[in-house]
């Protein structure tokens, strides 16, 4: 069977290299989405691993290591404990760098939560530090550096360090630094690292921890699922995006790959009934079909797949180090080879398949031609015939006639050229959601409605002008905002912000719920993760908040809320109970308002409008990181769709082969063939771009932002722009497919086509 | 058939005057499994049994039980002070987040016990938390095997563990975690005990006689008991470490406690009771007789052994215990003959004022094989020259177990093989448990359970 199928394959060369070029663009595909996404959705796990990161991390006012050790030691499920001295905002100087956010860590014994991948550990020696991996690329730090802290202390760089519990530096305000405690004799500590037995059981000992911290100052957990979401909110909403993104491509690349391998059959059905004349069995047409696949789509997909790994590896590995993450390495292969596998067995299955339904058929049906299905189905409007008819030539305009008879050419098979028009829908749809999100992350830089804050501005004035600011054009509406420094009043050292607004606060702030539902009336409130998790909260539970003015006020917590604001201690309800508080008005604009001429209309009325800030980080190394990784995908996918573009004109055309002879014979010259060839083209391309907008309106954006919508309500639309881009870019690749068809077949003798007539 | 039957509760009514114990033991006997955590979680699981090791001895000559520090409570008492858990030691025993459901821990402990069929139980002392009245009409329900009516007040929970109560101090069943939805109203309705199928012997604590183990009752507390203001929570701007024992003493007796308060439906039945009326109550219900007005009086555990219980509350105020003068002079006069004695207090005597007087006394009285107290809420025991000092886990913290002895003869001597029991966790008691052991500032931090040789032993005395 494989001495068969590779002369098959001999015999039919072209065509072999032409598939073995959609698998591997394809291919391309699955390899830049496979190490992306599996680099990027793995990273932190994988980092925080190896970096040892604690399960629960402790904040706090400074107090002494021994009453600090005697509540925590006393923890149920701890593992390990220790501790660190955490100095913020310390002078840092190296190698012609400086910073004044320099986040010393002095460490205080035991376990680190941080993995060394450079130079040594601290060896508890003074003059001795660990940079953090961020700031070693960024300021060029090598082991063996001097570095000053402070105004006057040198340390020498012993080692670099990476711990995925914040992102990198400079994504990351603060340089971190690790010292030996003797940095700094006798420290008390503000930061309790705990190892916990089984950290599916960290609320159990939160609860616990809550209960014995009377007295510590601005107590804070984080969890290491709480770590997570906070990069997530860091950065990590792009991340998120890039391995949803991933995914959808691995999904769009398989439905290609399966188009593509299904259609491939469809112009072979010819070959089957012969074979199948000729007395072979159709399970014999079914094994050699699968193993001539199998010949093309094994090396077609390995030289894909590891070109798409290569071609993104070093921007991936780039985005994990700006996340303070690590990069897979070895462990990236299994998921490499999975994927192999994976679209050797579906360009297999979806060959094999229909070539075993189409051999189970009596020869003589088969070699009467037709798809499998439609045969019977198809019109008799030309479908089935190789004339041009006159009627499909307009008189008027040659060029269009010309074109509507490619168009005709290309339709007249419907299965194969739904197929196609699938396969360049899900291309467009992709590149439509590139497209999309790379607008995306420029709002999340600076525009804070993406992540659940829907208003843009605020402004100084009194609630009563609410009305007058709502008739501005442009303002969708206007409310005023009541913002309070409020502390739980059981513990005053756990302060939150307040934020209340007249009637469905949703309107202008609606960070997702992560539990219970929205508020309804004056009593409730919603809380963020971050306040809840400090105070034990959940939905039902009572908040007791004291107001600046000393006054106590208690709320039903009706939803916790995923919130970024204030490390999320932050808390939404009604004013009607909160006094002496002063609003400022929340300005939420139309989506295509002037901006500039609301900011004027606001000043008039008395109050420069303040800008709500954005999301994302505004840092351009990171962006272009990210830009790169983009970039890598939408090349592969550009490559699929040309590929797909070519192999529909190209099986169009050597079916119509006998009818484009007999317009060459009549006097069609190359342009005739073009047109001819231009409107098969179109056939598949416009109809595939309508697709793929549709198909990224309705199934890709909203999947990849319920994929990344894990703390954010994420707006994935493309832009009027960004669809005529798509259609237009599309037309752009048909019209190179319709040119290096249209060369192939003018290059043939006019006789061959006629003969074969 | 009716012949079977009459055999049969024969047979029963032998084992149930207090035979020598099966050789298997009871499901709830630490001999055969216990409770560990074995992958540090902080949940328990079923683990191996301790079993006794080294020489056996001979004849049974006494089969006896310990039940202590019960603390049956009643959580919803306006004259509680759980809010002053939360500076840490030494006030970490005001509040426990397992403290609604104290009678059922104590029923399921007393089913265990039953279980290892003692002749008799010994109660050694704090069986309610604050000396108050409905307390102790709840313990002794339990104990005697009645209907037990936890709830107080008003019906239903109204105390600081109630889920609509802010301060994140306090565990919260219905969305803490471990969560137990429902818990705290399970935790209110009444039940019909077990009941102890022995006789059983009490001895006083402080916590019987003294409010939360302290003060005496004054027309103060009285009122803040009987009242309808519960106190939940400290003065937000308070910061330790201002306050210590003697403050808190001054506190509950001045009756003014401060902080933010929540109001409750008033009961009368939270009265607190005179020492004196305690006593009463105590003997009257296990049928001994008291020495003016202490509860100091002696037993028999069988022919050949003897029970002295030692009234060791200081009526005064304070956890300390106290043995006072006469009671000393008493005790000289109880430990003439030759019968095999063992002491029971509520504190150890050691940690007792005038109780080292009671230890000499006892050095020179071979026949004492043991002082067994409670008080400590730990597993522990120590050699004394010739007799043993042994203190038991209360069911308040973790490890919430009774302890079962049995007193054999040995070569020139005596062998005392005592084993520790878990209550059957059945119910409410499991969660109880649950929650214990999890406290991080309650048993097991604190090491209560001890070490193996604290629980499970064979101790020999030789006169």
């Amino acid at each position: 069977v494989i001495a068969l199928a590779l002369a098959g394959l001999r015999a039919r060369r072209s065509r072999s290299l032409l598939a073995a070029a959609g698998v591997l663009a394809a291919s391309l595909v699955v390899g830049t989405a496979t190490t992306v996404g599996f680099g990027l959705a793995t990273g932190f796990e994988r980092s925080a691993r190896e970096a040892d990161l604690p399960d629960v991390i402790a904040r706090f006012d400074a107090e002494g290591r021994e009453t600090l050790d005697e509540r925590v030691r006393a923890l149920p499920n701890l593992a390990a404990r220790s501790y660190r001295m955490e100095h913020n905002n310390v002078p840092l100087a190296a190698n012609g760098n400086f910073t004044h956010r320099g986040a010393v860590h002095v460490v205080l014994g035991g376990r680190r939560g941080y993995l060394v991948t450079e130079g040594r550990d601290l060896s508890g020696r003074a003059g001795e530090l660990v940079v953090e991996q961020g700031l070693a690329r960024e300021w060029d730090l090598e082991v063996g550096d001097r570095m000053r802290l402070g105004h006057s202390e040198v340390a020498g760089v012993v080692g670099i360090a990476v711990s995925p519990d914040n992102v990198a530096f400079p994504l990351a305000r603060a340089a971190r630094v690790y010292v030996p405690e003797r940095f700094a004799a006798s420290e008390p500590a503000n930061l309790a690292l705990l190892w916990l037995n089984d950290p599916s059981e960290a609320d159990v000992t939160l609860t616990q921890a809550r209960a014995v911290s009377f007295g510590l100052g601005r107590l804070e957990f984080v969890t290491r699922e709480g770590v997570r979401v906070l990069l997530g909110q860091a950065a990590g909403i792009v991340i998120s995006l890039l391995v949803a993104f991933s995914l959808v491509a691995l999904a769009a690349a398989g439905t290609m790959l399966a188009a593509g391998a299904h259609a491939d059959v469809q112009r072979r059905l010819g070959a089957l009934g012969v074979q199948r004349a000729l007395g072979i069995s159709p399970a014999r047409i079914g094994a050699l079909q699968a193993t001539e696949a199998a010949l093309v789509a094994v090396p077609a997909a390995a030289l894909g797949i590891a070109l798409g790994a290569v071609a993104v590896a070093g921007p991936a590995a780039a985005l994990l180090a700006a996340l303070n993450e690590l990069p897979p390495g070895g462990a990236l292969l299994l998921p490499l080879a999975g994927t192999l596998a994976a679209v050797t067995t579906i360009v297999v299955a979806a060959a094999t398949w229909p070539a075993w339904r189409a051999a189970r058929r009596p020869p003589v049906e088969i070699l009467r031609g037709g798809t499998i299905a439609a045969a019977t189905r198809r019109s008799s409007a030309g479908a089935g015939t190789a004339r041009p008819s006159a009627a499909a030539t307009p008189r008027s305009s040659p060029g269009a006639g010309l074109a509507a008879l490619g168009a005709r050419f290309a339709t007249a098979a419907r299965a194969r050229w739904l197929a196609s028009v699938a396969t360049i829908g899900v291309c467009a749809g992709v590149v439509t959601l590139m497209l999309a999100l790379a607008s995306l992350l420029e709002r999340l830089r600076d525009d804070p409605g993406t992540v659940g804050k829907r208003y843009q501005l605020t402004a100084a004035l009194d609630p009563s002008l609410a009305d007058e600011v709502r008739a501005i054009p442009g303002v969708a509406d206007a409310a005023p905002r009541f913002v309070a420094d409020a502390a739980d009043s059981f513990r005053l050292d756990e302060p939150f912000r307040l934020v209340a607004y007249p009637g469905d606060h949703t309107r202008f702030e609606a960070p997702p719920l992560a539990a219970g539902r929205r508020l309804r009336s004056a009593d409730e409130i919603e809380v963020g993760v971050g306040l809840a998790d400090a105070l034990g909260l959940q939905p039902g539970s009572a908040l007791a908040a004291q107001l600046p003015s000393g006054e106590e006020v208690r709320f039903r917590v009706a939803g916790v809320v995923r919130a970024l604001e204030n490390s999320g201690r932050i808390a939404w309800t009604r004013p009607d109970r909160l006094t002496g508080l002063s609003p400022a008005l929340a300005v939420r604009l139309d989506g295509g308002a002037d901006r500039d001429a609301v900011e004027r209309a606001l000043e008039e009325l008395g109050a420069p409008p303040q800008p709500v800030g954005g999301a994302t980080t505004r840092n351009a190394a990171f962006l272009g990181v990210l830009a790169a990784v983009l970039r890598g995908v939408g090349l592969a996918v550009g490559l699929v769709c040309l590929y797909a573009l070519v192999q529909a004109l190209a099986m169009t055309a050597r079916e119509r082969r006998g009818a484009v002879a007999l317009l060459r014979a009549c006097g069609g010259d190359a342009h005739t063939v073009a047109c001819v060839l231009a409107g098969a083209a179109a056939a598949v391309a416009v109809p595939g771009a309508l697709l793929g907008v549709a198909l990224e309106l309705t199934v890709f954006g909203p999947l990849v932002a319920r994929l990344a919508a894990g703390f954010a309500a994420l707006p994935i639309a493309p832009t009027g722009g960004q669809v005529a881009l798509v259609v237009a870019g599309l037309l752009a690749l048909a019209g190179a497919a319709t040119a290096l068809v249209a060369r192939r077949v003018l290059r043939e003798p006019v006789v061959a086509g006629l003969r074969e007539e | 058939m009716r012949r079977a039957a009459v055999a049969g509760l024969v047979a029963l009514a032998v084992a149930g005057c207090g035979g020598e114990p099966a050789s298997a033991p009871s499901a709830t006997s630490t001999l055969h499994a216990t409770l560990v955590d074995r992958d540090g979680d902080g949940f328990l699981e079923r683990g191996p049994g301790e079993p006794l090791t080294g020489p056996e001895g001979g004849r049974v000559l006494a089969t006896f039980g310990q039940l202590t520090d019960a603390h049956v409570r009643d959580e919803e008492s306006p004259a509680r002070v759980p809010f002053l858990d939360r500076l840490g030691p030494p006030l970490t025993s005001t509040f426990r987040p397992q403290e609604a459901f104290s009678t059922q821990v104590l029923d399921a402990a007393v089913r265990a016990l039953a279980r290892e069929r003692p002749q008799a139980v010994v109660v050694t002392g704090d069986i309610v938390d604050s000396a108050q009245e409905n307390e102790l009409d709840q313990a002794l329900a339990v104990l005697r095997g009645d209907v037990v009516r936890p709830d107080t007040g008003g019906p239903g929970y109204d105390g600081v563990q109630e889920a609509s109560n802010p301060d994140p101090f306090y565990f919260r069943p219905d969305h803490d975690a471990p969560r137990h939805p429902g818990a705290l109203a399970a935790a209110q309705r009444r039940f019909r005990a077990a009941g102890l199928p022995v006789r059983w012997y009490p001895a006083v604590g402080n916590h019987d006689v003294l409010v939360q183990g302290e003060v005496p009752a004054t027309d103060a507390i009285e009122d803040v008991a009987e009242g309808d203001r519960l106190v939940t929570g400290l003065d937000p701007s308070f910061q330790p470490p201002t306050l210590d024992e003697d403050e808190v003493r001054t506190l509950l007796a001045d009756g003014e406690l401060f902080g933010r308060a929540e109001t409750v439906p008033a009961d009368p039945a939270r009265r607190h009771l005179a020492p004196a009326d305690l006593v009463e109550r105590l003997a009257a219900a296990a049928g001994v007789r008291p020495v003016a007005g202490r509860l100091d009086y002696t037993f028999d555990l069988g022919a050949e052994v003897r029970g002295i219980v030692l009234d060791t509350a200081d009526r005064a105020g304070g956890s300390r215990g106290v043995v006072t003068a006469d009671q000393l002079a008493w005790l000289r006069g109880q430990l003439a003959g030759d019968r095999w004695t063992v002491v029971f207090a509520h504190n150890p005597l050691e940690a007792s004022d005038g109780g080292e007087a009671a230890l000499e006394l006892l050095d020179r009285t071979p026949q004492v094989v043991a002082v067994v107290s409670g008080h400590r809420h730990r597993n522990a025991i120590e050699r004394r020259d010739g007799y043993w000092l042994i203190g038991t886990a209360s069911l308040a913290d973790f490890p919430q177990q009774a302890r079962m002895f049995r007193l054999r003869e040995a070569d020139g001597g005596a062998v005392l093989e005592t084993w520790t029991v878990d209550h059957d966790g059945l119910g409410l008691a499991g969660t109880a448990r649950e929650l214990a052991f999890l406290d991080a500032q309650g048993g097991r931090p604190q090491g209560l359970a001890g070490e193996r040789s604290d629980r499970n032993v064979r101790l020999f005395v030789q006169p």
